[in-house]
């Protein structure tokens, strides 16, 4: 294949088929609708993807999920008020242990809120959007390329670790396209590790906490939390191998800007004047890289499509104050970034100088 | 091998009460897959939240035991990544035609090759007592006790929107017509259900006036009939079977010059 256009939303696609997934089920809703179609059409000319337009995201969860245990590598994709009704599922899939890929295209919320302009509002959503307590495996690439990319580890992580992993990407992410030869991006796929349904054992995948015989464990606070230690390290230990992240820009600065997915296209400018750190794995939490690379710098601050999602997680983490930038209402552009900069008093008088242009 | 070999039987006793009519339906369906040969590596059983969820537990197969009211997306992807598997989803009427009412709704029109068991005892009986989507209009329930208001779900009605499906009603009572049903809704090249009318003596039964489990299947024994063979319509506590057609028209994309209809 040559260099070609490619949107963010199609490279999802291509890299699940690149993945392996035979198995797409999806409800249509903006902004990630052409994952949906184009699974549609993909599956039509290649039989064995299987492709499900389901009655509601609810339905498409549970049936990627039926369609791990089957055999297939599967995955689904939604946005906003979506992305949210599959929570129940999602924590279903963290408890049975099922790998699958949940693809979120952000959208501004809560509730319906602005279905055609990008947000990063569900970055605590998809750490703590399900009950109960739950290792999340999530990544949040910022060009086509690595929609790509990351879509092919997102299937990869679910495998090693049997779970539910989470692709974030935005609209803006989402629908955009950029000439990229995506043949030159390898990444090696791991197979398929569940055994799957039917194959002559008489396995109980359960959602109520059970003992190996299929008893139910429901008053024995030992088994649960055996069982969910067994659960968070074998996730922990498998995102070791994921911890990807971006470190760079002005590593000379003294101040270190930590933005993610499509905030980093837009903050682009702003490289002369500051360290960037990028977290391409949200989740678990880049604890160890960032204190690590934080420590240098005097000030940071988060340049993020919500109120401080991330930056609370980041002052959690590195027990210190953090400037924040907040572009709300699908407000994204170099623009809003300037003004949340002069805001906190933290805009390089050269780019305050610069006129405004609506996209860095 | 013999029907046994399909339950778990070092699990037994098994956790319903005693008087539990889903016990007589695993029986029932242990014996036909028996019968017709389902085993662990061509079956699949896909059960819901609810006493009758428990089911797969009990019996020698891979089984999932699903979030509540999801059997169906689940047990129509199984299907899909794997149609040379059985695959049967047993559930309460709560878990079914309530919480999962939109997913049966869907999967009636989309006609998978799946069969449906549904535990019909008109109360939510694990949560204590709740009246149901199938709950008599007028019963006297935890949740209702000035009696429940709404009219129950139209299963049969629901089921025969779909022109090619299958729909049995039985009860636990009528333990061979149950059998014969069973085995004739897996064997139906389509979507299948079987509407299984049971008991819930603990959390029901007692509340509306009868003394014990026996008295409630010797009600489904006096009330319930037989509908003529023939009958495209099962009046009220009518057992029977009405089925669909595989090759029955269905409503077909418009076309200029076509008329909407055609077999398909």
């Amino acid at each position: 294949m040559t260099k070609r256009l490619v949107q963010g939303n199609e490279a999802v696609l291509l890299g699940a088929v690149r993945a392996g997934a035979t198995y797409f089920a999806g409800y249509p809703i903006s902004p990630s609708s052409e994952i949906l179609m184009q699974a549609s059409a993909y599956a039509a000319a290649h039989p064995e993807l299987r492709f499900l337009q389901a009655e509601d995201e609810i339905a498409s969860a549970n049936a990627i999920i039926g369609a791990s245990l089957a055999g297939a590598k599967s995955f689904t994709a939604t946005s906003g008020p979506g992305f949210s009704l599959m929570q129940e599922a999602i924590g279903y899939a963290h408890k049975v242990g099922v790998p699958c890929v949940f693809v979120d295209v952000q959208r501004v919320g809560p509730g319906t809120g602005m279905p055609t302009m990008p947000g990063q509002g569900d970055i605590l959503q998809t750490r703590y959007g399900s009950s109960g307590d739950y290792t999340s495996i999530v990544f949040y690439p910022s060009t086509v390329g690595e929609c790509f990319e990351y879509t092919i580890h997102a299937f990869n992580a679910a495998e090693e670790s049997r779970s539910p992993v989470i692709l974030l990407s935005d609209a803006f992410l989402g629908h955009l396209n950029e000439v990229v030869d995506l043949d030159t991006i390898e990444v090696p796929v791991v197979p398929r590790t569940l055994e799957r349904l039917a194959s002559g054992s008489t396995r109980l995948f359960s959602g109520v906490l059970t003992y190996e015989d299929g008893e139910p464990a429901t008053a024995d606070a030992d088994e649960f939390i055996r069982q969910f230690e067994a659960a968070r390290l074998a996730r922990e230990e498998a995102a070791r191998r994921y911890a990807f992240y971006e470190y760079g820009w002005n590593k000379e600065a003294d101040t270190l800007v930590i933005c993610f997915g499509i905030t980093r296209r837009i903050s682009a400018p702003l490289a002369p004047y500051f360290a960037l750190f990028r977290p391409i794995r949200i989740w678990p939490v880049l604890q160890d890289e960032l204190r690590e690379v934080a420590g240098r710098y005097r000030q940071i601050i988060v340049i993020e499509g919500s109120e401080g999602q991330y930056a609370s997680v980041v002052e959690r983490v590195l027990y210190r104050d953090v400037q924040r930038v907040p572009l709300l209402g699908g407000r994204m552009s170099l623009e809003a970034v300037r003004e949340g900069l002069d805001r906190i008093g933290l805009l390089p008088a050269e780019l305050a100088a610069q006129s405004a242009s609506p996209v860095g | 091998m013999a029907v046994k070999d399909k339950l778990k039987e070092e699990l037994f006793p098994t956790i319903w009460c005693p008087g539990c009519g889903i016990g007589l339906i695993m029986t029932q369906l242990a014996t036909v897959m028996d019968e017709i040969g389902l085993d662990e590596r061509n079956t699949v059983i896909v059960t819901g939240i609810g006493c009758t969820g428990r089911m797969g537990a009990y019996m020698r197969f891979d089984s999932v035991y699903t979030l509540h009211g999801r059997t169906l997306p689940v047990a129509e992807a199984i299907k899909t990544v794997r149609p040379e598997l059985n695959v049967i989803v047993v559930s309460g009427d709560g878990d079914t035609a309530s919480i999962g009412g939109n997913h049966l709704l869907h999967s009636i029109r989309r006609n998978p090759n799946i069969t449906v068991l549904c535990n019909n005892n008109e109360i939510y009986g694990l949560t204590g007592g709740q009246a149901g989507p199938t709950t008599p209009k007028g019963t006297n329930t935890v949740s209702s006790p000035a009696g429940t208001v709404a009219s129950p779900v139209n299963l049969q009605g629901l089921v025969n929107t779909n022109p090619q499906a299958y729909y049995a009603k039985t009860t636990v009572y009528h333990q061979g017509q149950m059998r014969r049903a069973i085995k004739e809704a897996i064997d139906w090249p389509g979507f299948s259900f079987v509407d299984i009318t049971s008991q819930c003596i603990e959390n029901n039964g007692r509340r509306i006036g009868f003394p014990s489990a026996n008295e409630m299947l010797m009600y489904f024994k006096k009330e319930y009939r037989q509908a003529p063979s023939a009958a495209r319509h099962l009046e009220h506590h009518q057992l029977g079977i009405v089925k669909g057609s595989p090759e029955a028209a269905v409503p077909v994309a418009p076309t200029a010059g076509g008329d909407g209809h055609s077999a398909e």
